[in-house]
């Protein structure tokens, strides 16, 4: 008996993920809201007169969470019986936790999480399974296993990044990191995973500096300049988020060197984009964004109404979100609405 | 529950610097220390819980002390002194920090049942039999700790000897000194105690979160403050009790919550905190102008 | 109850110095038990810095305390309380949101094991302590909530409950009613015939002669003379308290260059003017050319009557003119402004930059006449500050002097040429002469008395008699928050100023 609920919850939790997956790919092929993604549990519950309440928790309000909230609330709204709220982290462990709190008394059904810290909101998902609230993660993960997982491919992505980088210097010369402050996988698999690739496909090319720059345009122009004074000879700078990546353009252009010096960013977003097609910016890993966000609805609503309790994951499911390397050659193919 | 507990015991550790006329700025910066100590003792040196509790109790109160030290000694303001130490034990917490120094450690979770034992729940309702007639949440642990907390200051601050010191130091200083109460050590005391109640509240937020992050902490001082303010702990020294500043702290939380649930924006948080900040302080003064005014009416007489 | 002749406390050769200052100089001070020594000396004498020393708030620079015969520790508070030495000060020693009974054992409640306070034992030794003194007081209300002469009560109770041995008064009676005097100082025979030695420190001549048995007096620092009080009378107290020949120059002065009312023209003109609580129906003229001295005991209130007239502080009723014209100065700003110039009395606080140089100081209140459009022009400053220097005498004579380094009648000095450099119509100065030695004194002097020449009209604030009588042309005597008597300097003795300070009429 036991053995075949639990049989019966793992093949409802491959369900619910690989439909989610679909009816949020179908969902952004169409890429209007008010898409048909409508479920049997669904249908049920309307018929029922049930609420089910959802929440995400940010990190801290910025572009990438708000795309994913504006994606998953295009999947969650249509549906009617779904109350769906944005949250606020403020960039603290423990505002994320007493939120979590919050939301496992107010019995939510899915909470979406961008966890600061993938250990200490691992407690947080723990409590949240206990009382059979199934816990989605995005992009950065949690040590606890919870429902799913949905995040941009990173280390692959940076790969890619590294190739098309090196096919543009030519495969030869130097280049700089613009880096994260430590303490974040993400960093690691966006650094790890261009070391590799530049590893692979282009061994002649030399990395020659690895500095943090906060995430942050400015202090990335600052970051380049030493950098720059103290390698003259170099080719290129790939910063691991778009921002930084702008940061180097910026040098780039006031030191007359625009078209020569190789730039790539890592997200995709619009200010990126433009900057690609103005034909400032080499290149960036494009992701949709939205589109991460619905995917993570589309599961969401599956978990919600399919019927798998949420203390059955063993261990979560992961979906990896796929990428483009836009460069100007490939920048205008994404349209306006995926852009974020 | 246990989210608003450390808010409570580090209100009522402020409430020592405040009632010496001072301000403990630097209490969320050594939560951050204490927590990254718990963190690298447990999990780079594996020692067992009950020999970690124990020195990081000792590592809070030692920073808090040092905060005193420097105010006596070097008569330093105690706004500049803590904004230092603030500055300084932040730092010291990413320079000592396990989760960068040894990699893979960042994911690793505190698994020591002594430290992750904080965090427990009781059903407290189950035990009285009122879950039969109303539903009652679980109280952790952190919950009872407060209280114990709570009652040994309450306790210390009204019943005994360094309590009357406490306050005549902070009531009037000269007076206190001239009395022959030795004023030094009963400040650095209060700071002790500030960093001591910092110690206890990184214990529970590392049980929580079964790991530390080198940002644990930030801003709480100004809450810890406010929520002591709120509680009718007076600024200018000698007036306060354990009982408002833990109640202080129950009802900012539930505030500040309640604004983050309604979707107010943190910086909108700020501005709020910082009025009612600014309120009780303000309500603090008037009642202090109005006790100079009676005074003043009553040598007039 | 006559004193037994081995000295319950004696000082030896104490003395006490700020850089070059000597606040004390060698200084020889003796109490017997069941004695009530007063000790008098106008401000700045000394007494002060004796009283600090006796109960180890301060060190002494050079000397010894004997306390029963042995040698007292130095500057430790806590050491001359166990020797049984206690303190009623001036100004309120409580912790005034802590109860009455905690105050009274404030320091040294009786606790029993951990460190709990034994309330009951406290509670009870309190009630006997009341009951044998025959006070009448609410163990339970916060002291700060009770009227000032129930809080010098509770000091006295802290003393008595010391079993003190010697008890120091400093100005005991400043802000008590004649009742409430008359019952301190039968609380005071009382201690003394339980063997009590008292120090009693005061202005008021007729406390003296009323409850004092001995007298030891004080003049810049100095022990000029000690006597039994039977054995001197009033004028030759005043007298050596005042100094022979400043006493002589006084009168010299008071004959020769006395201006009462100046040129006639009123300048400012205050009227029925009230602060609640603080200063009640203050009613003067002052005017130009002249210098109007206010004068009175610590707590009358004179202080906070000029900051008033500056505009720092507000009034509540009555009215102030100046040049004929309604005002009520709303901040300094609005008072300087008006042509006012206020030299306050805590010269380091309120005054001075320490760290700057005496230019940089004696430009600082007229800044806007050395700006050339954004910028100061530095040149013009310095000359402007040097002509400044030898007008006053600053010595050294170095404008890059940085003031903190200047003795503190040099201090003085710069503070007063920052506000003269605006020429002020008014100008107010606040114990100008307040740890200043004999020759800047008399410099400062001079310069208040040229100002005068030269038109302005000038309100000193002085606790300091031998200053009133030199450098006045009328004085005012207030008295708890009232000006009690106003009088032309060339008429009026020190005498009868020092008995209206005393809330005697002249």
């Amino acid at each position: 008996m036991e053995d075949r609920t639990n049989d019966r919850r793992s093949f409802l939790k491959v369900m619910a993920v690989g439909s989610a997956a679909v009816a949020g790919a179908a969902a952004g092929m169409l890429g209007t809201p008010g898409v048909q993604t409508e479920f049997a549990g669904v249908s049920r519950a309307r018929a029922q007169g049930t609420r089910y309440k959802m929440a995400f928790i940010q990190w801290q309000p910025h572009t990438v969470p708000a795309a994913w909230s504006k994606g998953i609330e295009e999947v969650l709204k249509p549906q009617q019986v779904i109350d769906y709220e944005l949250l606020d982290g403020q960039n603290k462990v423990e505002v994320q936790a007493s939120l979590m709190d919050t939301l496992i008394s107010q019995g939510a059904s899915v909470i979406f999480l961008q966890p600061i810290d993938s250990v200490a909101l691992a407690p947080s998902i723990a409590k949240a399974k206990r009382a059979g609230i199934s816990v989605i993660t995005l992009n950065i993960d949690a040590t606890e296993a919870h429902a799913a997982h949905v995040e941009m491919n990173h280390y692959y992505g940076a790969m890619d990044i590294a190739k098309a980088m090196g096919d543009a210097m030519g495969g030869k010369g130097k280049v700089a990191i613009l880096n994260a402050p430590p303490g974040i996988i993400i960093r690691d698999q966006r650094t790890n995973g261009f070391v590799e690739g530049m590893k692979q496909h282009h061994p002649g090319i030399q990395i020659v500096a690895d500095q943090v720059a906060d995430w942050d345009r400015k202090k990335a122009q600052d970051v380049l300049n030493t950098i720059l004074a103290a390698n003259p000879d170099l080719g290129g700078a790939y910063g691991v988020n778009d921002s930084m990546a702008l940061g180097a353009v910026d040098v780039a252009k006031e030191k007359g060197l625009l078209g020569k010096f190789v730039v790539f960013g890592n997200d995709g977003e619009t200010a990126a984009l433009e900057s690609i097609e103005a034909g400032e910016l080499t290149g960036t890993q494009y992701t949709d964004v939205y589109q991460q966000g619905r995917l993570a609805a589309a599961a969401a609503t599956v978990l919600a109404t399919g019927g798998v309790a949420a203390g059955s994951f063993g261990q979560q499911s992961r979906l990896l979100m796929p990428y483009v390397i836009a460069t100007k050659e490939n920048a205008g193919s994404i349209q306006p609405s995926q852009r974020w | 529950m246990s989210g608003f507990s450390f808010m409570a015991i580090l209100a009522m550790g402020q409430a020592f610097p405040i009632l010496v006329r001072g301000i403990d700025l630097s209490i969320g910066a050594t939560v951050g220390l204490v927590g990254m100590v718990v963190f690298d003792l447990s999990l780079i040196f594996g020692m067992p819980g009950y020999g970690i509790i124990p020195l990081a109790l000792v590592a809070g109160t030692l920073a808090g002390a040092l905060n005193g030290v420097l105010i006596v000694y070097l008569r330093l303001q105690p706004f500049i002194a803590t904004l230092a130490t603030l500055a300084a034990f932040r730092g010291l917490t990413y320079t000592i920090s396990g989760r960068q120094l040894v990699p893979g450690l960042s994911t690793t979770p505190i698994r020591d049942p002594w430290i992750t034992g904080i965090e427990t729940y009781f059903d407290v309702g189950g035990w009285l039999g009122l879950s039969r007639l109303v539903n009652m949440p679980w109280v952790p642990l952190s919950f009872f700790i407060m209280l114990a907390v709570f009652a040994v200051l309450q306790i210390l601050l009204l019943a005994t000897r360094f309590g009357r010191d406490t306050f005549a130091t902070g009531g009037n200083h000269e007076a206190a000194r001239l009395a022959g109460i030795q004023v030094k050590a009963v400040t650095i005391a209060a700071y002790a105690i500030s960093g001591f109640c910092a110690a206890i509240a990184a214990l529970i937020m590392v049980a929580r979160f079964t790991t530390a992050t080198e940002a644990l902490g930030t801003g709480m001082e100004l809450t810890a403050i406010a929520a002591a303010v709120i509680g009718g702990v007076s600024l200018a020294g000698g007036i306060g009790s354990m009982f408002g500043p833990a109640l202080g702290a129950f009802l900012l939380g539930a505030i500040l919550i309640g604004l983050t649930l309604q979707g107010v924006p943190q910086f909108v948080q700020q501005i709020i905190t910082g009025l009612i900040l600014l309120a009780a302080v303000g309500y603090d003064r008037l009642l202090l102008v109005r006790r100079q005014r009676r005074l003043a009416m009553a040598a007039a007489v | 109850m006559m004193a037994t002749d081995a000295p319950l406390l004696r000082g030896v050769a104490l003395s006490k110095t700020y850089g070059a200052f000597a606040a004390l100089n060698d200084a020889d001070f003796s109490v017997r038990a069941g004695e009530v020594r007063a000790l008098i000396g106008s401000n700045g004498a000394g007494k002060s810095t004796l009283i600090k020393i006796l109960t180890g708030a301060i060190a002494p620079t050079s000397g010894s305390v004997e306390i029963g015969g042995q040698p007292a520790p130095l500057g430790d508070p806590l050491g001359m309380i166990r020797r049984g030495v206690a303190c009623i000060y001036q100004h309120s020693n409580l912790a005034p949101a802590m109860s009455v009974l905690d105050n009274i054992y404030l320091g040294r409640q009786p606790t029993r094991r951990f460190g709990f306070v034994d309330t009951r034992r406290q509670r009870k030794e309190a009630t006997a302590l009341l009951d044998r003194h025959g006070i009448a007081i609410d163990l339970d209300s916060p002291a700060g909530s009770l009227p000032t002469v129930k809080q010098k009560e509770v000091e006295i109770l802290k003393a008595l409950a010391l079993d003190a041995r010697l008890i120091l008064m400093d100005e005991p009676t400043g802000w008590l009613a004649s009742a409430d005097v008359a019952r301190l100082h039968d609380t005071i025979r009382a201690l003394k015939s339980r063997g009590v030695g008292i120090v009693y420190i005061s202005h008021v001549l007729d406390e003296i002669f009323a409850v004092c048995d001995t007298v030891t007096i004080m003049r810049d620092g100095k022990v000029v003379a000690e006597s039994a009080v039977p054995d001197i009378d009033r004028a030759r107290v005043v007298h050596l308290m005042v100094g022979e020949k400043l006493a002589r120059d006084a009168s010299d002065a008071a004959l020769q260059k006395r201006h009462p009312r100046g040129t006639g023209e009123v300048r400012l003109s205050a009227r029925a003017l009230t602060k609640r609580g603080v200063f009640s129906d203050i009613s003067f003229d002052l005017h130009a050319g002249e210098i109007f001295c206010l004068t009175g005991l610590i707590g009358a209130k004179r202080t906070e009557l000029v900051r008033t007239v500056f505009g720092s502080d507000r009034f509540d009723s009555g009215s102030l003119e100046i040049d004929g014209k309604p005002t009520a100065p709303r901040s300094p700003v609005a008072g300087i402004g008006r042509g006012i110039g206020f030299v306050p009395e805590d010269r380091h606080h309120e005054g001075l930059m320490l760290d700057m140089t005496v230019t940089e100081n004696l430009a600082m209140a007229t800044l806007d006449r050395f700006r050339r459009g954004p910028v100061l022009d530095r040149g013009h400053m310095v000359r402007a500050g040097r002509r400044a220097i030898e007008e006053l005498s600053v010595r050294p004579p170095d404008g890059n002097k940085v003031v903190r380094r200047l003795s503190g009648g040099n201090q003085q000095k710069v503070l007063v040429g920052k506000w003269l450099a605006r020429r002020p119509r008014i100008l107010i100065l606040d114990e100008p002469t307040v740890g200043v030695d004999v020759g800047a004194k008399a410099e400062i002097y001079a310069i208040l008395r040229r100002e005068r020449e030269l038109g302005a009209a000038i309100l000193v604030v002085s606790s300091d008699l031998e200053e009133v009588m030199t450098v006045a042309d009328r004085i005012g005597v207030m008295v708890s928050g009232r000006l009690v008597a106003v009088h032309d300097a060339g008429a009026v003795s020190m005498a009868d100023i020092v008995h209206a300070m005393g809330g005697g009429t002249a």
